[in-house]
């Protein structure tokens, strides 16, 4: 009884001990900064972590972490594309990434060896929700009949506009390029390993016929369809758990009858990453947190992503539809596929972009290096940066823009016309900019170089001139994606008012709801009222405030 | 009370004080004992490891860490990937062992400390036969189809030769006989790890090899030829997933729709199963005929990793507790008891087993799959 009792205390203090020692001395070896006492409580470094966008219905994860494993994790955001070109380039200074799906990133040697570890933590397979009613007109409201659909027949009933879907961008999502890659493999004949050659133009241009509302955010996108379903839209390509989320929400003027593809189930698997080895034992720890039955289950009730852990997944079988066989779209790590049919998408298939770009240059532009940032923006968009993230923010071929500089007045409209490239005749592959568009880049950037700021800030005036603009192009041209970016770093002081602005917006015709406004906040702009605008219109509000303006840019790309 | 009685109670209670005294000084000795042999332990260094992931829960095992304690051998292990162990042989930094998951990365570690002139010595203290994980509907295909066969209840065996041929052929699913409950247009092949990085990936190829050559690859030149077309069981995957449960956690958690048939190390299922108590009901093992048995490898560098070394191979409760991860040891018995209890059903007797070819060969054939699948 007595050694046992000594037994204990020993290990009660060692234990203590253990403790102690690990207070003093934080996992990373930060030593405490000078004039601080060692006896100072530590503050626990916080355990970065890349996401991507679409995870950001599993932020309330922080507190649970940290209140279950001390470790104090922390979440940023950002598109799958863009994040996937922090980690290859180590441009991040996240301990750890947690993507849908890192395949892209994970078949690069660069990108193998950024990642230390990995954990596959939940599932959820890429889904085509569709709209009861238009579900019942395809016959695809009978089990039997949904099982047998294919990326193929999904692309037939596009290209007859049977199906209008909203979709995250291919170029930057992994949701929107997974939906492509499911079409070219659906139409390929091929049973494995696609290569750029492989791709059956035809079949891509047939299911983007029916892409109606881009995006780049799974938030954004629901929000979206939830007020264009049934009008611009009637299906949503989105992650099971988006569409299980939206069926469950009640907003929906009808439930998504949930399809999916025959023989082309693309199933993200949302692996943890370690970034930094020196952080592996806080990973270590959250991993095991992730993993364990609090934390699948959680997920699988709130999120509706499937668990990893078979045993929790037996418990929540109720939360998601029964099973058949799902067969997974094999995944072809084959770069120049990849790459060129991202470019393809931007410059050949993809509906052309259109859009006003509304700029403030008015005289408070001219201070703090204002007038340089929109420079840098327009050279950005216009310039030669072939990264993965750049060749999106990039003006593409066949795109029109019309530059609206305003001040006191709307200004005049200068033109730009891209040309269209030379199609490849069979398959796809990366493009380089001919001189014709070479040019035309130069013309904005030379624009741009020629910006004066002077005067005051009629944004109202001039946003509705863009829109009327834009309403009479879509009339003559109806083949682009309509869009206005406005810019402003101030509150409107001349001409019309928001309230006149929203009489005469009401005014016009119906179909100036199918243009978005993506209003770029900036410098001392008052974002009660730009959001309130973007409630008028449609679009959505972009603060250039503590992120570059030249990023904002690019981040507005991914919804034109 | 009498005389006698007087001294018979003196004598009792000297007899009791010397016995109290006696017992007291031998506990003081036992807890001066105990405490020399507490702090013996406490102070013993920990000896450093660089660890496959197939063995990392058998050194996180609380029992494990004891036996280690006692012995005066305890360990503070890293998990690396197998293949890139070899990378970790630095002269001044080296650790006092590594354990990669088997004989090919275990040989290019070897082959590093050859050339920095540090000596390892090997010994094999578990092992395991290469699986292929699949599901009774893909079994029945592939007995219709006279590539596999029933060895038991639940237990087939896969011609290796002839399922390499189909594969080779490039059939689908769906272009074989009763092909009706996998009727799809997918390719049959056996899913793998990424053979630049993982060391079951390399026993495919090995397996494939034997089974297309139709004996063990000894000379380098039909070697390039023979994993240049080889390379395509690889490449026609798609993406593979480049650490050592990937595949097999595709198995287990998203099924038959995306894996098939999952080549694994068998002790990945075993101890699912025994970490799960059972298996989903489909699940069931082919023993690839022939077959490799991965031996998992302990490389000792120092002199205590080689008295470690000789612990994990003798002491019965470590064994014991390798085999709850699912390996096999020496005595087989202990593992078919032990498996039994989950459903899952194993093999007892691996018959047939052939060896990898020489690590020069496998080198060789690797470097050609890797610049196949480059391109």
């Amino acid at each position: 009884m007595n050694r046992f009792r000594r037994g204990l205390f020993c290990a009660m203090a060692a234990w203590a001990l253990l403790g102690c020692n690990k207070a003093e001395s934080p996992a990373s070896g930060i030593q405490p900064p000078p004039g601080v006492s060692a006896g100072a409580p530590v503050e626990t470094p916080a355990f970065k972590v890349l996401a991507t966008s679409d995870l950001k219905d599993a932020q309330p994860l922080e507190g649970m972490v940290e209140k279950a494993t001390g470790v104090k994790l922390r979440f940023t955001f950002g598109g799958t594309m863009e994040s996937t070109e922090a980690v290859l380039t180590a441009r991040t200074d996240a301990h750890a990434a947690w993507f849908a799906n890192a395949k892209y990133l994970l078949s690069d040697p660069q990108g193998q060896s950024r990642v230390k570890l990995q954990d596959k933590i939940m599932l959820s397979p890429i889904t085509v929700g569709v709209s009861e009613s238009a579900a019942k007109k395809l016959g695809w409201s009978d089990p039997a009949q949904a099982a047998k659909v294919t990326w193929k027949t999904i692309a037939q009933a596009s290209a007859q506009g049977r199906l209008t879907y909203a979709l995250s961008n291919p170029a930057t999502s992994n949701q929107g390029f997974m939906a492509l890659m499911g079409v070219v493999a659906s139409a390929s004949s091929k049973a494995d390993a696609l290569t750029a050659a492989d791709v059956d133009r035809r079949a891509i241009a047939d299911f983007l016929k029916g892409y109606k509302l881009p995006g780049d955010n799974s938030t954004y996108l629901a929000e979206k369809f939830i007020e264009q379903q049934g009008n611009q839209v009637n299906t949503f390509i989105n992650y099971e758990s988006w569409l299980l989320t939206l069926n469950n929400g009640g907003k929906l003027r009808e439930r998504l009858v949930l399809v999916y593809p025959h023989e082309g189930v693309a199933t993200a698997d949302y692996p943890f990453m370690l970034l930094d080895d020196t952080r592996r034992a806080d990973y270590q720890k959250v991993v095991a947190y992730l993993k364990s039955p609090e934390a699948q289950t959680w997920l699988a009730r709130q999120t509706l992503r499937r668990p990893i852990n078979a045993e929790v997944a037996a418990t929540v079988a109720d939360v998601f539809p029964k099973e058949g066989m799902r067969v997974e779209l094999p995944f072809s790590p084959d770069r120049q596929l990849a790459d060129g049919l991202i470019d393809a998408y931007l410059n050949e298939f993809r509906l052309p972009i259109a859009s006003t770009f509304v700029l403030d240059t008015s005289g408070s532009m001219e201070g703090s290096g204002r007038r340089k940032q929109l420079v840098q923006a327009m050279h950005y968009i216009a310039g030669a940066d072939n990264s993965l993230t750049g060749r999106l923010a990039k003006l593409t071929n066949r795109e029109r823009v019309w530059l609206l500089p305003f001040s006191d007045v709307p200004g005049p409209l200068t033109f730009f016309q891209v040309p269209a490239g030379d199609p490849a005749a069979r398959g796809v592959q990366v493009q380089e900019d001919s001189e014709a568009k070479q040019k035309i880049l130069a013309d904005v950037r030379n624009y741009a170089d020629g910006l004066r700021m002077t005067g005051s800030t009629a944004l109202y005036d001039s946003v509705l001139k863009a829109l009327e603009h834009m309403l009479a192009q879509k009339k003559k041209s109806p083949g682009y994606q309509y869009s206005v970016v406005a810019f402003t770093d101030g509150e409107n002081n001349k001409g019309r008012g928001l309230a006149e602005f929203k009489e005469a917006y009401a005014q016009l015709p119906e179909d100036v709801r199918g243009i978005p406004v993506f209003m770029v906040l900036f410098g001392e702009a008052k974002e009660s009222d730009l959001k309130e605008l973007i409630a008028t219109t449609g679009g959505r509000v972009f603060d250039a405030r503590k992120t570059p303006l030249y990023a904002v840019f690019k981040d507005i790309r991914a919804y034109q | 009370m009498s005389k006698v009685g007087k001294v018979l109670l003196t004598l009792i209670l000297l007899a009791g004080f010397g016995a109290a005294l006696f017992f007291a000084m031998q506990g003081q000795k036992t807890e001066v004992a105990e405490k020399a042999r507490s702090e013996a332990i406490a102070s013993a260094t920990e000896l450093t490891g660089i660890i496959a992931l197939d063995v990392e829960p058998f050194f996180a095992d609380e029992r494990v860490r004891k036996v280690l304690a006692e012995q005066r051998l305890p360990v503070k292990v890293t998990r690396v990937g197998s293949r890139e162990m070899a990378g970790k042989v630095v002269p001044g930094s080296l650790p006092d062992f590594f354990f990669p998951s088997g004989v090919v990365a275990a040989n290019q570690i070897v082959d590093a400390a050859r050339k920095a002139n540090l000596p390892m010595a090997q010994s094999s203290p578990f092992h395991t036969p290469m699986v292929i994980a699949s599901w009774t509907p893909i079994a029945k295909i592939l007995a219709a189809n006279g590539m596999a066969k029933a060895l038991g209840e639940r237990i087939y065996g896969v011609d290796m030769i002839k399922l390499t041929r189909t594969m080779l052929d490039r059939k689908r699913w769906k272009d074989l006989q009763g092909a009706s409950a996998y009727d799809v247009s997918r390719a049959v092949l056996v899913s793998t790890t990424d053979v630049r990085r993982s060391n079951s990936a390399a026993m495919y190829l090995a397996l494939t090899s034997y089974a297309a050559h139709g004996d063990v690859l000894t000379d380098r030149a039909t070697a390039r030829t023979l994993a240049a077309k080889l390379a395509e069981l690889f490449k026609r995957q798609g993406y593979q997933e480049n650490y050592v449960n990937g595949n097999f956690d595709d198995y287990v958690s998203i099924g038959i729709g995306k894996t098939p048939m999952a080549f694994i190390y068998e002790n990945q299922l075993v101890s699912y199963a025994l970490a799960k108590k059972g298996v989903g009901a489909d699940m069931v093992l082919l023993y690839p005929q022939p077959t490799i048995v991965n031996k998992v490898v302990f490389l000792a560098g120092s002199e205590r990793a080689r008295a470690l070394a000789d612990l994990l191979a003798r002491n019965a409760e470590l064994q014991r507790i390798a085999v709850e991860y699912g390996f096999r040891i020496a005595d087989t018995g202990v593992f078919m008891q032990t498996v039994k209890p989950t459903g899952l059903a194993v093999e007892e007797r691996i018959t047939q087993v052939i060896d990898p070819p020489s690590y020069e060969v496998m080198a060789e054939m690797i470097d050609v799959v890797t610049q196949e699948m480059a391109q």
